[in-house]
This record gives C-alpha cells, structure tokens and sequence, in this order.
C-alpha cells in the first residue's frame, strides 16, 4: 500500500535561506520578525544575516559546518539561524530552559560543533572544550564592518539546514539531521497547498527543540509574512493569547496538547482570536477531538484545523488532514489525511513488503524529505533508513516503528507503534534514558519509567523504583531529575516496588507494570 | 495576605493540602499544565497578570505572592 504525494517540481536549488531573500528583493521594508518591542524588516534581518554569516565563513564555519544555537526567541535567534545557513552551515536548536547538564549532554552528541551563539546568562551553561562559545550580545560589535550582502557559499538540496535532538530507543538521544530540499519541499506545500502568502503572519508557541519550532520559525518568512515571537522562555498562553489578539496573525504550529490549552483559554475567558486564524497546524499525538469539541463546533469558527503527522527525521509534516467541518468523521481516531508533495507513505509488513488497503502496516516514508540520518555515531536506529525497490526502482525510506493504515478515504490513519516507544504532550521520550538518570540517583537501585493515562486520557510518566535501602521519598527523586532532564521528562508519578517484574525473555514486564497501577491506590506508595 | 489567597490556589490545583510557603513548585509535583491553570486563577481571583517566565522564575508560594505584591504596588 502507498500513498503517493503530488509531485511538484522544486527549483534546482531548493535551499531555504534564497526563498527567503528573494522576498528581501521583492518587499524589503515589510515586517519580518516582531519580538517584544523589537521589530526588523526583511532588508534588516537579510542584512544582519549576512553579516554573521561572513563572519562564519571568515572563521572556517562554512558549508557543512554545525553551529549551535542556545537563545531565547528573539530576533538574534533568526539572525543567527539565517545567517547559518548563508554560510552553508547547518544550526542545532538548544534550548536555554534546559538543566546545564542537560545541555552539555547534547552537546556532547554533536559531532564537529564548531560554534555556539549563546546570551551572556547562558553562555556557562554551553561551555565546551571542542566548540567556540559567542555571546549574542558581542555579535553587533563583531558583526561591525562586514559586508551586508550574502556571501558567495554554494548551497544544493542534500546540504544539512539543521539537525534536532529526538529519542532513540538507547538511552542516548539522536540528532537527527535534515537537508534543504526536504525543508524547502515541507514549506513550498505548506504555502502552495494551503494558499500562504505574505498576509500569513505566524505566531510560534512551541519550545525551539523542537521539530516543528523550526517550520514554525521559517515558514513565514519562506512565505514572506511576518513571524511574531513571543519574548518568553517558556509557553505562554496569556502572552500568546494577547499577541494573537492584538496582531494579524494568521497561522499558528503547535503539538496537540498546547492546542488544547490555547482552546482552553479562549474559552475560559471569551475571546474570538484562535476561531479567526486561518489556519492550526497541529499534531505530534493522538487528537482527543472531544477536548477541542465544543470550541470547533462554535459558529463563527473559521479557523481550519489541519491534523497532521511526522517525524524528525524526514523533516517534520509527512501528511496533513483537513478537519472539514471541524469534525473528525465517523471513526475514534481522526486521520491524518494524505501526504505532503513529492512524499510516499508505503505501509510496510515485517518483511517489508507492502500490505494489502485498510490493512495495518509500519509507517514508512520515502520521498524529497527523507533525512540525512542520525549524526551521532551508529546503533540499531540507523537501520531504519532502508532502501526498498518498489515497480524496480530503488526508493530510500525511512521506517518510523508507527503504526497504520489507510482508511476508504484514502487517507492514513495511526494507531499506535510497532515497538515500545512513547510520547507524552507531543514530545518523543525514551525510558531508558530517564531510567538511566534515575539509576544515577542515590538509594535508586533499579528503576523503569512506562507511560500511563491520566482519568482525563493525557499520556504521563510513572517511574517504579526499587530502593536500594529505605522507601524513595517523592520530591527527593523529583527534585534530583530536574538537575538533569528538562521538565517534560520528569515523572508524574513514582511508585516504590520491592521488585520489577520481569517477562519471560527476562526484561522487565512494562505491561505488568502498568497493571500494578489498576488494582491500587493511585499515586506515591509501594506495589509489587 | 496576598500569600494565603495564592496557597489556597496551589492546594486547589496540585490537590494537596501541605504546602508551605518555601515549597518548589516542581518539586510538589508540578508540571506546566497546571502552571497555565494557576496562571488562569491569578488573573481571575487575584486580578494580577502573571507571565509564565515570572512563575516558572518564582516556583514557590512566597516568591510568587511577593512578586504579585510588588505588580500592584506598582498600578497604585
């Protein structure tokens, strides 16, 4: 079974940063980026671009370099991720909110970082002995005298843009690395497909690890409107409800559940700004419809919802689903609809042959958006860009372990993973990695992280430990997690066992696990 | 005073009763869901717009309080 995208021609240099200065050309005193009280045109921010860009260059940072970037929103955030890719370099988000350990983790897992623009405040935490950390408040001072204009760096399709931090199955986290021409291809659909033009102002809600933050931050300007930050390190959904209402924003891209909370607010208190977007682009997990019900359905409403689905490592939007009507047809499980252009989706048995329509499958992707693959050394993730021949051609896909299939519709429909991996508010978690973490702790003997269900249907965390002397103290164990892993990983819940149970095969039995938690009280105690 | 009025929204929103006023936030168990519910009682029972960066800046009951405290010294 495949579902094949439109093919849509894309230049011979689809590269991000020329769509984006060909609106340089065409309007450059329109608004690019508005941050708290700071403004810029397209000609400013081409031009400060460019000269952070030379200023790269000039150090040896050019094409297929990897700059790091750790900053707030901010317009020097986009100065910065622009002028990366001038120099034909590829930028790696790293969040300032996360724990300085955290931080110098990832850092870590970056082969050949050669930079890091961090703020002054920050500046300590990113601190290492391989790359060159500089102050985002020196750069005006260091960019003073170069050429406004972009400097002269060859840039093809299959260069890297960027490259994001997911969850692997290792306890390490991946770095998953992307090139232009699938950047390029995932916002000339966007923009084609949906009609954006330079009236679809953006607001970006999202934390900048993420995948989507970096579609959320450049699609505006691809498209030649205004991007709107919010000056907040993080979500805010009264300063993004206040900026979405005093502002023509247009679009906004968001994980599920920050819908829901912006949906929430809104109806709280009475407002109108969400149901006259254009356009929610949205997903990351499961839509529970029943949490956005009342405010889709309200008349007036004239915000499309588009539901859609992805991974890192093909370039973030795969499919898109047009929730028409605001409801999302017959079945439990809203689709996610059909693919992006240039784009394959083959539903894949264990052998990876192609099932049979409206039988379930692997989620595979083939197509302009496939990844670069993980940048930080080889393990059984790897194994999962594959090549298929399919009508005798060759096809390099990317198997995502999602589950699926594709509805009398004809769109896809997920359901779920082949193998053990979670997801909790849109974002990838691997246990072992904050099992790992909690083994590090004192009086933590062994420890498994499983995902469970609030009564309201939200994925959370629930750590089981076994101690090794007294009983683990709950706000011990928390507040030693949040040393060292950003706040969306820590547990919701830890629960003292006196053992884990182990399956057949000898690994620990999560299924049992979350079954101890049905059969009694739910929260601190000891089970098992 | 002000103090008293945002423990009882603490208590309410993270559902328990213990906690005093140097307790962390996080620590208690918090996640940033409940953060935007707190953010929600400030405006509507204590009439003070709080930005997020301020709570998560502030995470226990006497910091925030003090820093709701000083917002209205400043609109009197």
């Amino acid at each position: 079974m495949i579902l094949q995208g439109k093919r849509v021609a894309l230049p011979s240099a689809p590269v991000v940063h020329k769509q984006f200065e060909a609106h340089v050309e065409a309007a450059p005193d329109a608004l690019a980026v508005s941050c708290g009280g700071e403004q810029v045109t397209y000609a400013e921010l081409d031009a400060r671009a460019n000269r952070f860009a030379h200023f790269l260059v000039a150090r040896g940072h050019g094409r297929g370099a990897k700059v790091g970037v750790c900053l707030d929103y901010s317009v020097d955030m986009l100065v910065a991720i622009l002028g990366t890719l001038k120099a034909g370099a590829a930028y790696v988000p790293f969040d300032p909110a996360y724990p300085a350990a955290r931080l110098q983790l990832l850092l870590g897992q970056v082969p050949g970082l050669a930079l890091i623009v961090a703020s002054r405040a920050t500046a300590g935490m990113v601190e290492s002995a391989a790359a060159e950390v500089i102050g985002v408040e020196e750069l005006p001072g260091r960019l003073a005298g170069l050429p406004a204009t972009a400097p002269d760096v060859p840039v093809t399709g299959d260069d890297l843009c960027y490259a994001v931090f997911t969850s692997g199955s290792t306890g390490t986290p991946k770095l998953t690395a992307v090139r232009h021409e699938g950047w390029f291809n995932l916002m000339n659909w966007l923009k084609l497909e949906y009609g954006l033009d330079s009236a679809s102002n953006n607001l970006v809600v999202s934390a900048f690890g993420f995948d989507l933050s970096q579609r959320a931050l450049m699609t505006a300007l691809f498209c030649g409107a205004t991007q709107y930050l919010m000056a907040s390190r993080n979500f805010d959904a009264m300063l993004a409800y206040r900026l979405l209402t005093e502002h023509d924003i247009r679009t906004v891209h968001c994980a599920s559940s920050t819908l829901y909370l912006l949906v929430d607010w809104e109806t709280a208190r009475g407002g109108d700004a969400l149901t006259q977007l254009d356009y929610v682009l949205f997903g990351g997990e499961p839509l529970k419809f029943e949490r956005i019900a009342d405010w889709a359905q309200r008349e007036n409403n004239y915000c499309t919802l588009l539901h859609q689905y992805g991974v890192a490592e093909c370039t973030d939007v795969a499919t898109s689903y047009d929730l028409d009507g605001h409801r999302p047809c017959d079945q439990d499980i809203a689709p996610v609809g059909k693919p992006a252009y240039n784009t394959e989706i083959h539903l894949l048995d264990e052998n990876l042959r192609g099932v049979a329509p409206g039988e379930y499958g692997e989620i595979c992707i083939a197509g302009a958006s496939v990844g670069a693959g993980y940048l930080n050394g080889s393990g059984p993730e790897n194994e999962k860009f594959t090549t298929v021949v399919v009508d005798g051609e060759p096809r390099r896909l990317y198997r995502t372990g999602d589950r699926g299939y594709v509805n009398e519709a004809g769109d896809l429909v997920v359901a779920g993973r082949m193998d053990a991996q979670v997801k909790v508010r849109g974002m990838r978690i691997d246990p072992t990695d904050i099992e790992r973490a909690l083994g590090r702790l004192a009086g933590v003997r062994e420890a498994a992280v499983v995902v469970t269900y609030t009564d309201a249907g939200e994925a959370e965390l629930t750590a089981f430990l076994v101690p090794a002397g007294g009983e683990l103290a709950e706000d011990d164990l928390r507040n030693g997690l949040l040393q060292t892993l950003p706040r969306n990983m820590v547990p919701a819940r830890f629960v003292n066992v006196l053992r884990l149970p182990l399956s057949p095969h000898g690994k620990v039995d999560r299924a049992a696990l979350v079954d101890s938690l049905k059969n009694q009280y739910a929260g601190s105690g000891t089970a098992a | 005073m002000i103090a008293d009025r945002v423990r009882a929204i603490w208590c309410r929103e993270l559902q328990r009763d213990d906690i005093s006023a140097d307790d962390d936030f996080f620590a208690l168990g918090g996640q940033s869901v409940i953060m935007v519910r707190i953010q929600g009682a400030f405006i509507e029972e204590l009439g003070a717009e709080v930005p997020m960066d301020q709570l998560f800046l502030n995470p226990t009951v006497a910091s925030i309080s003090a820093y709701i405290e000083s917002l209205s010294a400043v609109t009197k």
